[in-house]
């Protein structure tokens, strides 16, 4: 075991430790907010997962997560047993992330990112209008926790636990011969066409799995919130949760935590003291787009590894051979 | 049937096709040119509903409301290109999600400062109101002028791209762009001039379409969506699939809202579901 694998091993434990100890430490409002954080990283996870290895960014993911949630909530206001709810929140997610994943498929690039939008507006609509189901723009209230969830803290430790869950399941899926394949897609469709790949099954299969990753999200948030509404699948909660991979950093491992992070802050934090958060944030946004296309993940990097470069004058700062910046995926061209 | 009440249908299926083909053109062509998909075309459509909404409060008449509409939304695309876009050119991502963060600036802006209650537009001030009486048939004219004027421009739009020396430039610009500078054109200029028209498009048919919808911050979104499809199933950069697009989807909303008000989102999304799966590129797009 080198050194740098010591060090990585032993920030990622500490990082666990302090999490677990939270609860412990402050009070249930930060507590609730770090598990929305969670909750919005595993579904910024699902799009950046789409995003990083196979350079297609999703603008309509809250759409699928807004179905699961819903799903769940129907479920649970008709009095089904938890069994039944989670059953129907799981029938929801596969309808419509096959149904993102038919439309999607033969698509690439920003043709890939207006279809999932389009898709999103429509969950949002159909979660509007059908208001006999969805109870329209109020939304459906009063879904209450599963036992063993209830009190806060109860819930703050399921979240971590399905976020950890969730990016390890990530990383092994991206690791593995099928992520392999989507990168390959990703820098060539035409020859990985070549190679006897199918390139729209490949797309087919990774929107659906990312697509499962979304209505966990989902499931969860309506456990959070204990309520949904059609702005759950909206055009700004879909490009919100965008914002949040491209800030956080496309690609990479904690990309999603870093921009949920950001945003959740900006969104629950400045939103008292600042009526304008939207604009800040958009602002920001495109700045990021413009001038850090790495993100905060990248930054951070670049910053270590510019500090590594002071402590020791032996890397050269011109060949600059320990930079250790991520692939930047954003402009790959086909 | 009631064949009045299908005429009816009809033409209001016209008349929001054809705000659709003032939206979807615009966007379509800079798609055409630039391959830009440019996100904030539904904010240039709300800054052009609002600033027209406000001026014909305050002059009485809607065709100034409608200039100043249409100036505002061309002067925040030409400040979209020329401060913001022009730093990503040519990367097909970053700039598109410059036009979202675009988006996302300009809806918040809208919100600050005209509000979160819907408006529309006063009705007459210069413009065509009332309605036309046939026997037992009641259509107002606005609609019908709606219909009108936009067949003038898209007719104008046709003859412009066909036969004009600028259509000349700009079709030469979509085949190739290399070829089109090295000839002595300067692209640059070109693509600044055909976004700025597209985002003017786009605040014009925001000022009219201010009087056929309602108008809160979220129509930008909303009329978007609508732009989406109608080039999604037309093709990408193809003004004719934009103008067959834009005709479809407003006789199938039409009919949708009167029949299935429940799914008139879900009525639109099928037909372009249906050609993703059977003809990727749209009706009329070119193979990307």
């Amino acid at each position: 075991m080198n050194r740098a694998t010591v060090v990585k091993l032993a920030s990622v434990s500490a990082a666990v430790a302090i999490l677990i100890a939270l609860p412990y430490l402050i009070s249930s409002y930060y507590v609730s907010l770090i598990s929305i954080v969670f909750i919005s990283a595993i579904l910024a996870s699902s799009i950046n997962m789409l995003a990083g290895d196979a350079n297609l960014v999703s603008l309509g993911h809250a759409g699928i997560a807004a179905a699961a949630g819903y799903g769940l909530a129907w479920a649970a206001r008709q009095g089904f047993d938890l069994g039944g709810q989670l059953a129907v929140a799981g029938i929801m997610t596969v309808i419509t992330s096959v149904v993102y994943g038919l439309i999607s498929m033969r698509t690439r690039g920003i043709f890939f990112l207006m279809v999932t939008l389009a898709a999103g507006m429509v969950c949002y609509g159909i979660a509007f209008r059908w208001s006999s189901v969805t109870g329209g723009d109020n939304g459906l209230t009063g879904i209450s926790r599963p036992p063993g969830l209830a009190e806060y803290w109860q819930f703050y430790f399921f979240v971590l636990a399905i976020f950890v869950i969730v990016t390890i399941a990530l990383v092994i899926t991206s690791r593995s011969p099928f992520g392999l394949a989507m990168r390959g897609i990703r820098d060539s469709e035409t020859r990985m066409r070549s190679l006897g790949y199918n390139v729209a099954n490949y797309k087919f299969v990774a929107v659906f799995l990312s697509g499962v990753v979304a209505g966990i999200a989902g499931v969860l948030a309506v456990w959070q919130f204990e309520f949904i509404s059609p702005s759950a699948g909206g055009f700004d909660r879909s490009a919100m949760v965008m914002v949040m991979v491209i800030i956080g950093g496309i690609g990479t491992l904690f990309g999603p935590l870093l921009g949920a992070t950001l945003v959740v802050s900006i969104e629950q934090v400045l939103s008292t003291y600042v009526d304008r958060w939207p604009m800040i944030l958009g602002a920001l946004f495109i700045a990021v787009v413009i001038f850090a296309p790495q993100g905060l993940d990248g930054g951070i990097r670049q910053l270590a590894a510019w500090f590594r470069r002071r402590r020791s004058p032996k890397d050269s700062p011109i060949t600059g051979t320990s930079r250790d910046v991520p692939k930047q995926s954003t402009s790959t061209h086909q | 049937m009631d064949p009045i009440f299908v005429l009816q249908q009809i033409l209001n299926g016209l008349s929001f096709g054809a705000l659709l083909f003032l939206v979807a053109s615009g966007f379509t062509l800079t798609f055409g040119l630039m391959q830009i998909a440019n996100l904030a075309h539904g904010a240039f459509y709300v800054l052009g509903a609002y600033v027209a909404v406000v001026t014909v409060t305050a002059t009485h008449n809607f065709w100034i409301g409608a200039l100043a509409g249409t100036a505002v939304a061309a002067g925040t695309g030409l400040l979209t290109e020329r401060a913001l876009l022009r730093r990503v050119r040519g990367r097909e991502m970053p700039e598109v999600l410059v036009t979202v963060g675009v988006l996302i600036v300009i809806a918040d802006l809208v919100l600050a400062v005209f509000g979160g209650h819907p408006r529309s537009v006063s009705s007459g001030n210069g413009a065509p109101s009332g309605a036309i009486v046939i026997g037992e048939f009641v259509y107002p004219q606005y609609r019908l002028a709606i219909i009108v004027l936009t067949i003038v421009i898209a007719v104008a739009l046709f003859v412009l791209q066909k036969h004009s020396r600028v259509g000349a430039i700009i079709r030469a610009g979509v085949d190739n762009r290399e070829m089109a500078s090295a000839m002595g054109i300067n692209i640059d200029k070109v693509f600044t001039a055909v976004f700025l028209f597209g985002a003017a498009l786009a605040g014009f048919a925001g000022a009219i379409g201010s009087g056929l919808l309602s108008l809160t911050p979220g129509s930008g979104t909303d009329i978007l969506l609508f732009a989406l499809v109608v080039v999604i199933i037309g093709g990408l950069g193809s003004i004719k699939g934009a103008a067959v697009g834009a005709v479809l989807i407003g006789l199938i909303d039409a009919f949708a809202k009167a029949w299935l008000p429940d799914f008139s989102y879900f009525t639109i999304f099928a037909p372009m579901a249906l050609v993703l799966v059977l003809r990727p590129n749209g009706l009329f797009g070119r193979a990307a």
